[in-house]
């Protein structure tokens, strides 16, 4: 039975994606371009399916660059009583992603997190804390 | 009742009816426990008012694994949706690295793929044909998907209408994020808006005919009637671009609406297209009442994504061109 | 007198007499109404939801020239030579009371840059939602779907929509291009609030436009069975030195089997936006 369940979870996600991907990310970023930036907000834009979040990024030698970072569908977010103050300009945050196939400077917010580890907007998934959309039902 | 003794003013008697009908207007607007009838309108029809999700994670088709299964026991489900959170989650970062890390491309919280199976239990979403599966493909139908599998990056024609914000279309079919609908209702319209990409869906009620075969829609051109409790939505019409599948301006949909319950909408649709598909078939999808609205879905205003895409491949070939 | 035919030749006075007092109340042809007011004696029919509130339902369609310029204008070329005659500008007596609009000095600058950029800079061209209240007198019909909760106005441009929360007290969680809207009615007038806006939409071709403090009230007032009265408060500490108002009617589609029909443009911007990237075949 349980095998048989783990078949179905493999097929479900298969199953439950567009035929074809939705998305072409692979398209817009690149694998083999990991960037790791720390960035303070100067502004987002709460549009869909992606939401962008601008970050001025200070360099080793004193040069800012100015990232765009793109974040998922801050509908989502909204529904789970997130707005726009919650990121105000000024926020420090952690991206953990990939750069565009382009070379501009863009990149796909694949894990952003605050300095201390915590993740953006909710706190870290799966241990049940509040807020926690992956908090399992209590038992 | 003392006011039925003599002949009651008329301005009484208005007071008396508009009270039991204010009473039945707030009635039809509440959600009613599962025990009690069907919430109507004001003027007598059932009433689908409300915001609307219909994200789940029962798979689209039956997997292979369940051939011959339409429903699974309480146990199997529990322990799907359990399995589900964690190989589900986008937080995994397996793989980091390779394209597959880049497709998961966010965090879990910014996704909505839904933590539950249909409270049918239910194996797929497709219920006709009996398997569970889409049929097969029409010989033009096949060559038409390989031409378009075939597609790069050359344009913006090459991609898809979500990639190029045009629409999501129809029929509603769950996804991983925005799975939001909103039902209004008055005697003689139904509006659904679909939150994704920001589209009212107006169904007139009254009878008119359909528009003329010169006029395409991407949404087609919809007609809608009650059947009993159901509400059937006939939509023709449909521009050869709308691309359901694979469907053609041949496309002929039909949807049912039947609240089933106070917090259940049952959908359901039948694909009728001779031009793609060997067969009808049918997909039945509950939509689950919500607390939550439907926000502005701004996709074309800010679509970076499509410029990113194209620019992105210009690039690649340059490098590849060596030059 | 016979008592039947007394009581005829009462009626019939009376009859007359609230005819007189109607065409007295009655505006003067090609005067908008001011403040919204309906000829003395109308009403509307009432809601299907029994709420005693009056029925706005229906296809609506402004008709003037606003859309080109929010003021009064005479006619002027257009920006494309091969279109001629068919896309030059038509003159329009302007909506806005007292024709003027109070920018700041910095603003009237900008409003005439914008003009002089028109084709660059109007998020018409690029098919972007047109915003609250342009919405409102684009060339195009919209559909008002009104609950006692949600009153639904669905443009055609752009297939852009937005709902009108009624006697709602909720925020919206961050700003957008068709703003945020809450109503309430005040008698038979729909009151409706609108802020949230991301400062990126046009008032009109002109050049004309606002910030993200952007606030905007409008009332509609139904005058006659087919006819609503329209009027708009604008106010925008940022860019004017006080509010200002716009007024014009809305007119009922009334061809039998009226449909709202798709104007979904993106497709028709894709070469414009998009074609420098395009692959470049050999």
């Amino acid at each position: 039975m349980r095998i048989l369940l783990s078949a179905l979870v493999v097929l479900s996600l298969c199953a439950t994606a567009p035929v074809r991907a939705h998305h072409a990310f692979a398209a817009e970023f690149d694998a083999k371009k990991p960037i790791k930036l720390e960035g303070t907000v100067t502004k987002v834009e709460w549009i869909n399916p992606h939401a962008w979040i601008h970050i001025d990024v200070k360099r080793s030698d004193g040069t800012v660059e100015k990232w765009m970072i793109e974040g998922g569908t801050p509908n989502t977010l909204f529904r789970r009583g997130v707005n726009k103050n919650s990121l105000p300009a000024g926020t420090v945050i952690i991206v953990d992603g990939y750069q565009a196939k382009d070379g501009t400077l863009k990149g796909n917010g694949r894990d952003i997190t605050f300095p201390d580890g915590r993740k953006l907007f909710i706190g870290s998934t799966g241990t049940g804390a509040p807020g926690d959309p992956q908090q399992p039902p209590p038992k | 009742m003392a006011i039925f003794e003599k002949r009651p003013s008329r301005a009484l008697a208005s007071a008396v009816v508009l009270a039991a009908l204010a009473t039945a207007t707030i009635a039809g607007q509440s959600r009613p426990s599962g025990t009690r009838a069907m919430p109507r309108t004001p003027w007598g029809d059932p009433d689908l008012q409300g915001v609307w999700s219909i994200a789940t994670i029962t798979p689209f088709e039956r997997p292979g694994a369940l051939a011959g299964k339409q429903v699974l026991t309480e146990e199997e489900a529990a322990e799907l949706e359990k399995t589900n959170l964690t190989t589900n989650n986008q937080d995994r970062r397996d793989g980091a690295g390779t394209d597959a890390d880049v497709a998961r491309a966010y965090n879990d919280f910014w996704w909505d793929r839904g933590t539950k199976v249909a409270s049918t239990r239910q194996t797929s979403l497709v219920v006709d044909p009996p398997d569970g599966r889409v049929p097969g493909l029409t010989p033009e139908g096949q060559q038409r998907a390989a031409a378009r599998a075939a597609r790069g990056y050359d344009s913006w024609e090459d991609r898809s209408l979500w990639e190029r914000c045009i629409t999501r279309g129809l029929p509603m079919i769950p996804g991983p994020y925005n799975n939001n609908y909103q039902i209004l209702q008055t005697p003689g319209y139904v509006v659904i808006l679909h939150e994704m990409i920001h589209d009212a869906r107006i169904i007139p009620l009254g009878g008119q005919p359909h528009v003329g075969q010169n006029i395409r829609q991407w949404f087609g051109d919809s007609r809608g009637r009650w059947e009993g409790e159901t509400l059937v939505v006939d939509t023709t019409n449909f521009s050869e671009k709308a691309n359901y599948r694979g469907s053609t301006d041949r496309l002929h949909l039909i949807e049912r609406f039947t609240r089933v319950n106070a917090d259940t909408v049952k959908y359901e649709f039948t694909i009728d297209d001779p031009t793609t598909f060997t067969r009808k078939w049918t997909a039945s999808i509950p939509m689950s009442h919500t607390d939550e609205q439907i926000y502005e879905y701004a996709c074309h205003e800010g679509n970076y994504g499509m410029v990113n895409l194209l620019s992105g491949a210009r690039v690649q070939e340059k490098a590849a061109d060596g030059k | 007198m016979r008592p039947r035919l007394r009581l005829a030749i009462v009626a019939a006075g009376a009859a007359i007499g609230l005819a007189v007092l109607s065409f007295a109340v009655m505006p003067t042809a090609g005067q908008a109404p001011a403040g919204g007011q309906a000829p003395a004696g109308y009403k509307a029919s009432r809601s299907p939801f029994k709420d005693g509130k009056p029925d706005l339902n229906g296809i609506w369609q402004a008709n003037n020239t606003a859309n080109w310029d929010i003021q009064g204008h005479a006619a002027r070329q257009g920006p494309i030579l091969e279109l001629g005659a068919a896309f030059s500008v038509p003159a329009g007596l302007g909506v806005v009371e007292g024709d003027e609009i109070p920018y700041q000095p910095w603003a009237a600058a900008k409003k005439k840059e914008n003009a002089a950029n028109w084709l660059k800079l109007d998020p018409e061209i690029k098919c972007y939602m047109p915003g609250v209240p342009r919405a409102t007198y684009m060339p195009y019909p919209f559909q008002i779907v009104q609950t006692p909760t949600h009153v639904l106005m669905a443009y055609e441009f752009a297939s852009a929509s937005r709902t009108i929360y009624m006697n709602s007290k909720d925020e919206s969680p961050a700003d957008t291009w068709m703003g945020w809207s809450r109503g309430r009615w005040e008698g038979d007038t729909l009151v409706v609030e609108v802020n949230a806006f991301n400062g990126e939409t046009w008032f009109d071709r002109a050049g004309n436009f606002h910030s993200d403090a952007l606030r905007v009230v409008e009332r509609f007032t139904p005058v006659s069975r087919d006819v609503l009265q329209y009027d708009v408060t604008i106010e925008d500490p940022k860019v004017f030195t006080r509010p200002w108002k716009m007024s014009m009617p809305l007119y009922r589609r009334i061809e039998k089997n009226a449909q709202l029909l798709e104007y979904k443009c993106v497709e028709f911007v894709e070469e414009l936006m998009y074609g420098h990237l395009r692959k470049k075949t050999k």
